[in-house]
C-alpha cells in the first residue's frame, strides 16, 4: 500500500531552483534513500514533504492531498521531521528527560513510561538523563534528536542527513533505531551524503543539481551501468575514473569490474556530456627535510573540555596523511595548532625541523604553509580573480608575478571559466579547487586541507582527490588533509583517526588493508572502533 | 489554543533563561540604565563661576550679592571690573557668568532698574537653565521684572530636584528598550540555532508560538516594574503622587507593546546579534528623544513634535510623570486618551506581527 505520493514537486528560493519536478511514492514499512551532494535538492524535497517550505505541485499522504505548508498542518502529527545538523533541535540548556517532557507536551503526547525508557535504552541514553544536551558528543545528540522524534510514533519519519560527521558505532545505532521502529509498521525517507548507507535502504533515489537521476533499488542501479564500469584507473578526457574503476560510455579494451553506486553519478555525467578535468602540472624539486611536521604529545583544552589530549602525529615529506574522525573528535583543533591559529596547551611542536614555540617562529614558517580552512575562507562580495588577488597581496607577490601565478593556477586547476563569477554563483567543487591555488599561491611545502570534500558532490570529489595525488606527485609537496567520509582514507598514504580527542589509529593505508583483509574502509574503522570500546 | 504547547514552551524558555543566565541581565540592564542615566544625567546646573560687579553698593545690591552667594548654584567673586574685562573672562573661561549692577540701582528700583546678566551661552541648555536660576531668584528674592516668563518644567518640580525630572523619565526607555531585545532575541535564537524546526514541523498554531514566546519577557519585565519603581522612590527619593493601579497598568500594557516590536524585529532577521542591534537602535534612539527627559515635547519643533508623537514613549511618560509628580491619573482626558492610544498600539503589534510571521523555511 502506498502511503505517500509526491507529484512534481518544485521548490525554490528566489530564483534559485532548489528541486525540480520530483515525483515519487513510498510504500508502508519502506525505508526511501536520498543520496546526493549538498544542494542537490535533498533537503528542499524532504521539507516540502514535512510541509515546512513552500512548494508548487501537489503531495498525498495516505488519501489527504495538500499544496502548501498551510495545509500540511492536518498530517503533522503523523509526520516526523529530523532536519540537519547534529542534534540541530536540540536546546543546549535543556537535559534529556526535560527534551522528553518539552517534546511530549509540544505534540500533545501522553506520558507512556515503557515506550519512553526503552526509547532511551534503544540510544543508549538510559543513563544520561539529566545530562543537559549541551554537554552530550555528536553521536548521543543525534540519536537523542532521533528518539525525540519517534516520540509521537510517527507513520511517517523523514531524517536530512542523520548521520553526517557522526562516528561510525552511533551510525550504526541509529540505522538499528530506524530498522526496529519499521518492523512496527513506520516508513521513512532518510537522506544521506554516505553511498555505503544505499544498502540500508529499500529502495534509493539520487540526486544531482536539483534532480533526481536515478531510482530503484540499488543493486538494480548498479547493474544497469555494469557496462560502462573497468577496472583500474585510467586517465582519458572522455572516462572518469575513481576507486579503482574507470567508467566510460565508450567501449574500452579493459576487464569490466563491478560497479559500485558512486558510478551512477559518474555514467550520469558522462551522459549528459561533461568531462572530467585533467589537471596539468608541471614537475619541481623542492629541497625540505625528510619530516615536515613532528607534534609531539599536544593538547588542547577548552576549560574542563580536552580537544586533543597528547597527540603524536608526523608528516613525511611528499606524504598525503589523512586526519579522520567524526565532527568534535579534534581534527580542526589539532590542525589550528599546527597552524598557530591555536596556542598549544602542552607539548612541542617542529616544522621543517625547527621547535615552534613563539610567533615570530611561526611567522617565518607561514610562507612555507598552505591552508585551507573548513568551508573555504572566500570573500563572498569577491570575485574568484579577486579573491585570488587578495590572497596573492597578502602574501606580499608583486602585481605581475600574482597575475602570472593566478593565470596558470586557473588553468592549471579549470576553473578558468568562473573566474570573474562570485564565490557563490559557482559549484562548491569549483570553490574547493580555487581555495587550493590560494593556499598554492606562495608556492608552499605542505598543504593543510581542512574537510574539503565535505558536501561536495562525487565527480568533483573524484577530481579533488586526482588533483591532491597530482600536487604530491608533481611538485613533491606534502598534504595533511581531514575529512569525515572514512571512504577517503583510500586515497591517503597514510591515516590517523582520532575519537573524542584521543589518537587511535595512526598506520599505513596498506597495512590497514593487510590487518583487515576484504574490509572497506567504513568498516575497518567499524572494527577499530569496536575494539577501542571494548578495551 | 492548546495549553500544553503554551507550558511546554514556557517551561523550557524559563529553564533556558536561567541557566544561560540570560536572566542576569534581564534584571541587571534596567537597574543598570536607571542608576546610570538617573545620576549621570544632569539638568541641574550648581558651582556656575559667578562675577558680580557691583556699581551701586547699597543695602540692596549687597542683599543680591548675599542671595547669589548662599545657593550651591553660584560660586559667586565680587570683582571691580569694567564691562570689557568682564567680557575677557568669559570668552577666556574663567567666568560663566556676569552679573552687573549699574549704579543707583536701587534708587531707580520702582521706576524700572535692570541689572545686566550675562551668560555664557557655549551651552545652550546650561545658560537656558541659567537664566532660569537668576530669574527665579530676582523676583521671588525681590519682585524685579525681567521681560522673560519662566519655563513651565519647573511647574510640578517645586524643589528643581534634578531627580525628579529625569528618572521617571527613564521608564519610558527602559521598558522600550530591554523587552523588546529580550523577546526579539529568544524568537531569532530558535531560528539561529534551527530549533525552530520543533515548531515548523509540529501540529502548532502561530498564535500559540508567539503566545509562549512572548510571556517570558513580558513576566520577567513585568516584575522589573516594581524594581525600577522601588528604587525611583527610594535611591532617589521622587515623590509618588498618583495612582499606584494606574501606573502598573499602563506600565504592563507599555511593555507589551515593547514585546511586539521585539516579535516584528524577530521576523524581519535571522541571527541574535542583528536581532539584538536592530530592536536597541529602533527603540533607543526614539526612547531617549521622545522621553521628555531632555526637552518637553510641548516646546519640540513641528517636525519632532510630529515624530514625537508616533512613538509610544510620549504617552506612555506623560502618565508616568503624572504619577509620580502630578497625581492627575484617569481625571485627566489627556492621560485617558494616552491610555487608549497605548491599548492600541499594543493590540496593533502583536496583531500585525502574529499576522507576518509564518510556519515555514523563508
Amino acid at each position: 500500500m502506498e502511503i505517500l505520493k509526491v507529484k512534481n514537486v518544485s521548490v525554490s528560493y528566489g530564483k534559485k531552483i532548489a528541486i525540480k519536478n520530483a515525483s515519487f511514492s513510498l510504500k508502508d514499512q519502506e525505508i526511501l534513500g536520498f543520496i546526493g551532494a549538498d544542494g542537490a535538492g535533498k533537503s528542499s524535497l524532504l521539507h516540502a514533504i514535512a510541509g515546512v517550505v513552500s512548494f508548487d505541485g501537489e503531495i498525498i499522504y495516505k488519501n489527504y492531498t495538500y499544496h502548501s505548508p498551510k495545509e500540511a498542518e492536518k498530517i503533522k502529527n503523523e509526520i516526523s521531521l529530523m532536519p540537519q545538523g547534529l542534534g540541530l533541535v536540540l536546546y543546549d540548556f535543556l537535559s534529556v528527560k526535560e527534551h522528553f517532557d518539552f517534546f511530549r507536551d509540544l505534540r500533545g503526547l501522553k506520558k507512556d513510561e515503557e515506550y519512553e525508557k526503552r526509547l532511551l535504552k534503544m540510544a543508549g541514553l538510559y543513563e544520561f538523563q539529566d545530562r543537559l544536551a549541551g554537554n552530550l558528543s555528536g553521536g548521543m545528540r543525534q540519536k537523542l534528536s532521533l528518539i525525540l522524534s519517534l516520540l509521537a510514533r510517527p507513520k511517517l519519519l523523514i531524517l536530512d542527513e542523520p548521520t553526517t560527521g557522526v562516528d561510525p558505532i552511533s551510525r550504526a545505532e541509529l540505522w538499528d533505531i530506524v530498522n526496529e521502529m519499521r518492523e512496527e509498521g513506520m516508513s521513512a525517507i532518510i537522506s544521506t551524503a554516505y553511498m555505503s548507507e544505499a544498502s540500508k535502504m529499500d529502495r534509493i533515489m539520487l540526486f544531482d543539481e536539483g534532480e533526481i537521476i536515478a531510482s530503484g533499488r540499488a543493486d538494480e542501479l548498479i547493474e544497469n551501468i555494469k557496462d560502462y564500469t573497468y577496472e583500474g584507473e585510467i586517465e582519458s578526457k572522455e572516462c572518469f575514473s575513481f576507486n579503482k574503476r574507470t567508467y566510460c560510455l565508450k567501449p574500452l579494451n579493459l576487464k569490466k569490474a563491478t560497479p559500485t553506486l558512486e558510478g551512477v553519478f559518474f555514467v550520469n555525467a558522462l551522459k549528459k556530456g561533461k568531462k572530467p578535468i585533467i589537471f596539468e602540472i608541471p614537475k619541481k624539486q623542492i629541497d625540505i627535510p625528510n619530516i615536515i611536521v613532528e607534534a609531539k604529545c599536544l593538547t588542547k583544552k577548552f576549560g574542563a573540555f580536552i580537544a586533543d589530549n597528547c597527540i603524536n602525529l608526523e608528516l613525511k615529506k611528499g606524504e598525503i596523511l589523512g586526519l579522520l574522525g567524526a565532527n568534535g573528535a579534534g581534527k580542526t583543533t589539532l590542525i589550528k595548532m599546527l597552524l598557530g591559529l591555536y596556542p598549544i596547551d602542552e607539548g612541542e611542536l617542529y616544522l621543517l625541523g625547527k621547535r615552534i614555540k613563539s610567533y615570530e617562529d611561526r611567522i617565518e614558517l607561514k610562507s612555507k604553509i598552505g591552508y585551507v580552512s573548513q568551508k573555504f575562507a572566500l570573500y563572498k562580495d569577491l570575485t574568484i580573480r579577486e579573491n585570488l588577488e587578495y590572497f596573492a597581496k597578502m602574501h606580499g607577490l608583486n602585481m605581475s608575478e600574482s597575475s602570472k601565478k593566478i593565470k596558470e593556477y586557473s588553468q592549471m586547476l579549470g576553473f578558468e571559466e568562473y573566474m570573474d563569477n562570485f564565490p557563490k554563483e559557482v559549484p562548491l567543487g569549483i570553490n574547493q579547487r580555487f581555495s587550493v591555488a590560494a593556499a598554492l599561491l606562495h608556492e608552499p611545502v605542505v598543504l593543510f586541507l581542512d574537510e574539503p570534500t565535505s558536501g561536495v558532490d562525487t565527480v568533483a570529489r573524484s577530481a579533488f582527490w586526482k588533483l591532491i595525488r597530482k600536487l604530491k606527485a608533481n611538485m613533491g609537496i606534502s598534504i595533511l588533509i581531514t575529512t569525515h567520509y572514512m571512504s577517503e582514507a583510500e586515497y591517503c598514504d597514510r591515516v590517523a583517526v582520532l575519537k573524542r580527542g584521543v589518537k587511535i589509529v595512526d598506520d599505513k593505508v596498506e597495512n590497514l588493508h593487510k590487518k583487515y583483509p576484504g574490509l572497506d574502509f567504513e568498516d575497518i574503522f567499524l572494527n577499530i572502533y569496536k575494539e577501542k570500546q571494548n578495551k | 489554543m492548546k495549553l500544553n504547547v503554551i507550558r511546554a514552551y514556557l517551561k523550557k524558555e524559563f529553564i533556558d533563561l536561567i541557566r544561560n543566565k540570560m536572566i542576569i541581565l534581564t534584571y541587571l540592564i534596567p537597574t543598570m540604565i536607571l542608576i546610570l542615566f538617573g545620576y549621570g544625567i544632569k539638568l541641574e546646573v550648581t558651582h556656575t563661576r559667578t562675577i558680580i560687579i557691583d556699581h551701586d553698593h547699597s543695602k540692596l545690591s549687597l542683599e543680591i550679592i548675599n542671595k547669589f552667594s548662599h545657593t550651591k548654584y553660584f560660586d559667586v567673586k565680587v570683582k571691580n571690573l569694567t564691562y570689557k574685562q568682564a567680557l575677557h573672562k568669559i570668552q577666556t573661561n574663567q567666568a560663566d557668568m556676569i552679573v552687573i549692577i549699574p549704579p543707583s540701582f536701587s534708587k531707580n528700583l520702582y521706576k524700572g532698574a535692570e541689572i545686566g546678566v550675562f551668560i555664557d551661552g557655549s551651552f545652550p541648555l546650561r545658560a537656558v537653565t541659567l537664566q532660569g536660576y537668576v530669574e527665579k531668584l530676582l523676583i521671588h528674592g525681590f519682585n524685579i521684572k525681567l521681560p522673560i516668563k519662566i519655563e513651565n518644567r519647573n511647574f510640578f518640580n517645586e524643589s528643581m530636584r534634578d531627580y525628579n525630572a529625569v528618572v521617571p523619565g527613564l521608564f519610558g526607555l527602559i521598558f522600550l528598550v530591554v523587552p523588546a531585545s529580550l523577546a526579539a532575541i529568544i524568537i531569532v535564537k530558535e531560528k539561529e540555532v534551527g530549533t525552530i524546526f520543533n515548531f515548523y514541523s509540529a501540529p502548532i498554531k502561530k498564535v500559540e508560538f508567539i503566545i509562549a514566546k512572548l510571556i517570558p519577557p513580558f513576566l520577567f519585565h513585568s516584575l522589573n516594574i516594581f524594581i525600577l519603581l522601588l528604587w525611583t522612590l527610594y535611591l532617589f527619593n521622587v515623590p509618588f503622587r498618583g495612582n499606584f493601579f494606574i501606573f502598573w497598568l499602563v506600565s504592563e500594557i507599555y511593555i507589551l507593546i515593547s514585546v511586539g516590536i521585539g516579535l516584528l524585529v524577530s521576523i524581519i532577521t535571522s541571527t541574535q546579534v542583528a536581532a539584538l542591534v536592530l530592536s536597541v537602535i529602533i527603540t533607543v534612539i526614539p526612547g531617549f528623544l521622545y522621553s521628555g527627559i531632555l526637552m518637553p515635547i510641548s516646546s519640540m519643533d513641528k517636525e519632532s513634535y510630529i515624530e514625537a508623537h508616533i512613538f509610544p514613549v510620549m504617552y506612555y511618560n506623560h502618565i508616568i510623570y503624572d504619577s509620580f509628580l502630578v497625581g492627575q491619573g484617569f481625571k485627566s482626558n489627556e492621560n485617558v486618551l494616552y491610555f487608549i492610544i497605548l491599548c492600541i498600539y499594543a493590540v496593533a503589534l502583536i496583531v500585525l506581527g502574529t499576522s507576518l510571521v509564518k510556519k515555514a523555511i523563508k
